[in-house]
């Protein structure tokens, strides 16, 4: 401990004599780390909040009424592994719906800190004054389904829960109702490929708000499970099971496990979302390449500074080295020097990089006429992530020149010098 | 009694830029409390001798035995760690640190032996700028100094650890002839009521006939006085 704090007095003194340069040195580093902050807060933040989103406003898994793959025919289960051909083959008409589907919805219940429920969905005609528009009519239970899907907060003039009072209640969204020119409280007449009509008062609208965080688009409509069953002459039957998980990110691996036991297509978010996280991913390496060159252009001010100071202090590296101070002695200086500047350019930057969230929190942004705060990522993660980052910038920029001066050999310099 | 510095066949040549024989064959043996000037025209291999002598370079041929311990086979860090405890050196330039003051110059060796605290090293780097006379001077920069003070500050940094064999390498070429003779009377102080072995590379007449010894090189060789 008592050699550091002699080299790093010496390399205290070098950059107190070049207050300029290592001025500008500091600068840089604190601008790289200040824009890293301000450019990663400003990702990563709206990066958690999509996928936030993406979390929060629909089931963590759903499980449709499908198989990955068609069944084995019989003839292939019996010889695995051998060349089977079997031709003409007619598929079976299978009846649609989950089969046994209360002892799914038992075992998705059975998931910690689980809520799961069931729903019907189709397709069915809406027609009102004259005008048919398709819908996709999920059939669902009221109560639960506000527990598994921002849907309530997108609701305008109503509440799912009033489908429960009203079994004849629909809910459409507010572009659609526009199209047909249907207003809250107006009867449309849904009519199912079943052929059963029946008329559906609109309850509410969906608001197609970005900042509610669910809109499953203008063509999807609710309404209660049962009356669904009605319409699609289907009692009892679902063809959904919607689940939400106590932790979301187990949802990928919990989907395997009930899909290896039911055999039922199960679909977790991240497999819904496997595209846009890709494209997150893409997202991400390009910021962190700007990062990396921002950091890089700060990591050559380091480099010069060091790398002028051991061109200036050649003569004292001979000294040191006469008086008995060793190469790695000379290198830890240089590279004391580097780390000086690193720490000091790093907390200089986390005082910018918070000043630039500050500002970027206080934008006035409006999207569709509201105002929209960005979504920032100030935690201590990304204080810690640019600190290393600028740290280790500094220390590959410093060992550099270290290396040169640790090489200096001080016969030379003094020979000269006499 | 054993030798602080013994020298046999000591060879030192260079290959770049070109080939040239810096040191051949010197063998010399001196005592503590010798003091021993070694004289000779510029380019005799006076200063690479010095530098032999002090552990900064390595010898192609022959050997370098100080305080009876050979040094061939030392590592570099050994060597470094030698000369930090056993050996100080004198340049004709101060070669002071110029961010530091004259106190924490000569602090600086004794910090680094690590031996002492902070507070003990600054204690006895200011102790030894006092028995120099420069008492007044232990918090000044070196660029606040005169050149005597400043080569006073540099043999104060040269007895920082207690050093057994000081070298000077011209320590009087940049002096007038009162700081030399101020010098050269430290010199003969340090060799003869301490008892440390000083060796000096000087073309001062004046700083060669105070020495005990003088050491005439040529062609990097010693020959004798004429």
């Amino acid at each position: 401990m008592g050699g550091f704090l002699v080299l790093a007095g010496i390399a205290f003194a070098h950059l107190a004599v070049r207050t300029r340069q290592t001025l500008v040195a500091i600068a840089g580093v604190a601008v790289g780390v200040g824009f890293f902050l301000a450019v990663s807060g400003m990702m990563t933040g709206s990066q958690a909040d999509f996928i936030r989103t993406l979390v929060d406003s629909a089931p963590h898994i759903i499980l449709q009424d499908e198989q990955r793959a068609p069944a084995h025919q019989p003839a292939v289960t019996a010889w695995p592994g051998a060349a089977v051909a079997v031709r003409g083959v007619r598929p079976q008409d299978e009846v649609r719906g989950l089969k046994d589907w209360p002892a799914m919805l038992a075992a998705a219940r059975a998931q910690p800190g689980a809520v799961a429920a069931p729903s019907l969905s189709g397709a069915v005609a809406a027609r009102f004054a004259g005008r048919t528009e398709p819908l996709a009519l999920n059939g669902v239970d009221p109560r639960i389904e506000g527990q598994l899907t921002k849907i309530e907060a997108s609701l305008v003039g109503g509440h799912l829960t009033d489908l429960e009072a009203r079994p004849d209640g629909i809910i459409i969204s507010r572009p659609m109702a526009d199209r047909i020119g249907a207003h809250l409280g107006d009867t449309l007449v849904v009519s199912s490929s079943a052929g059963v009509l029946q008329r559906m008062r609109i309850l509410a609208l969906i608001e197609p708000d970005a900042r509610a965080g669910f809109y499953a688009g203008d063509n999807a409509a609710y309404g209660l499970l049962r009356t669904a069953q009605v319409l699609f002459a289907r009692p009892n039957v679902v063809n959904q099971l919607h689940v939400k998980l106590g932790d979301p990110d187990a949802a990928e691996a919990v989907a395997a496990t009930l899909e290896a036991r039911w055999g039922y297509k199960w679909v977790s978010w991240q497999e819904r979302s496997r595209d846009i996280r890709n494209l997150l991913v893409v997202r991400n390496i390009i910021m962190y390449a700007v990062i990396a060159a921002i950091l890089l252009v700060a990591a050559f001010g380091i480099y010069t500074s060091v790398s002028t100071s051991v061109t200036d202090k050649r003569r004292d590296i001979a000294i040191l080295r006469a008086m008995g101070f060793t190469e790695r002695d000379v290198e830890g200086v240089f590279l004391i020097e580097g780390l000086v500047v690193g720490v000091a350019g790093a907390l200089a930057g986390f005082a910018f990089g918070t000043v630039l969230l500050e500002i970027l929190a206080r934008l006035p942004i409006t999207v569709q006429g509201k105002p929209l705060v960005l979504p920032l990522d100030r935690s201590l993660r990304q204080y810690l992530i640019a600190g290393a980052a600028s740290l280790a910038s500094a220390l590959v920029a410093a060992w550099l020149p270290a290396r040169k001066a640790a090489a200096v050999d001080p016969v030379d310099i003094l020979r000269g010098a006499a | 009694m054993t030798a602080l510095i013994d020298l046999k066949d000591v060879t030192r040549r260079l290959v770049d830029p070109e080939p040239v024989t810096l040191v051949r064959e010197v063998s010399l043996e001196i005592q503590p409390g010798e003091f021993v000037a070694v004289v000779g025209p510029s380019g005799c291999g006076k200063s690479s001798l010095l530098y032999l002598l002090g552990l900064l370079d390595r010898p192609d041929a022959g050997s370098v035995r100080i305080d009876g311990r050979a040094t061939e086979t030392l590592s570099e860090v050994e060597r470094t760690h030698l000369r930090l405890e056993r050996i100080g050196f004198v340049f004709q330039f101060h070669f002071l640190l110029p961010e530091l003051t004259a106190e924490a110059n000569v602090a600086l060796p004794i910090r680094r032996l690590g031996r002492y605290s902070r507070r003990e090293a600054d204690d006895r780097a200011h102790d030894l700028l006092a028995k120099l006379g420069l008492q007044a001077e232990a918090h000044r920069r070196p660029d606040r100094m005169s050149g005597g003070q400043r080569q006073r500050v540099a043999i104060a940094r040269a007895l920082a650890n207690d050093p057994a064999i000081i070298l000077g390498d011209e320590p009087t070429g940049n002096l007038d002839s009162v700081n030399t003779r101020l010098v050269v009377e430290e010199f003969q102080r340090l060799a003869h009521q301490e008892g440390r072995a000083v060796v000096c590379v000087t073309h001062d007449a004046g700083v060669a006939a105070a020495a005990d010894r003088r050491i005439h090189m040529l062609d990097g060789r010693i020959v004798p006085e004429t």
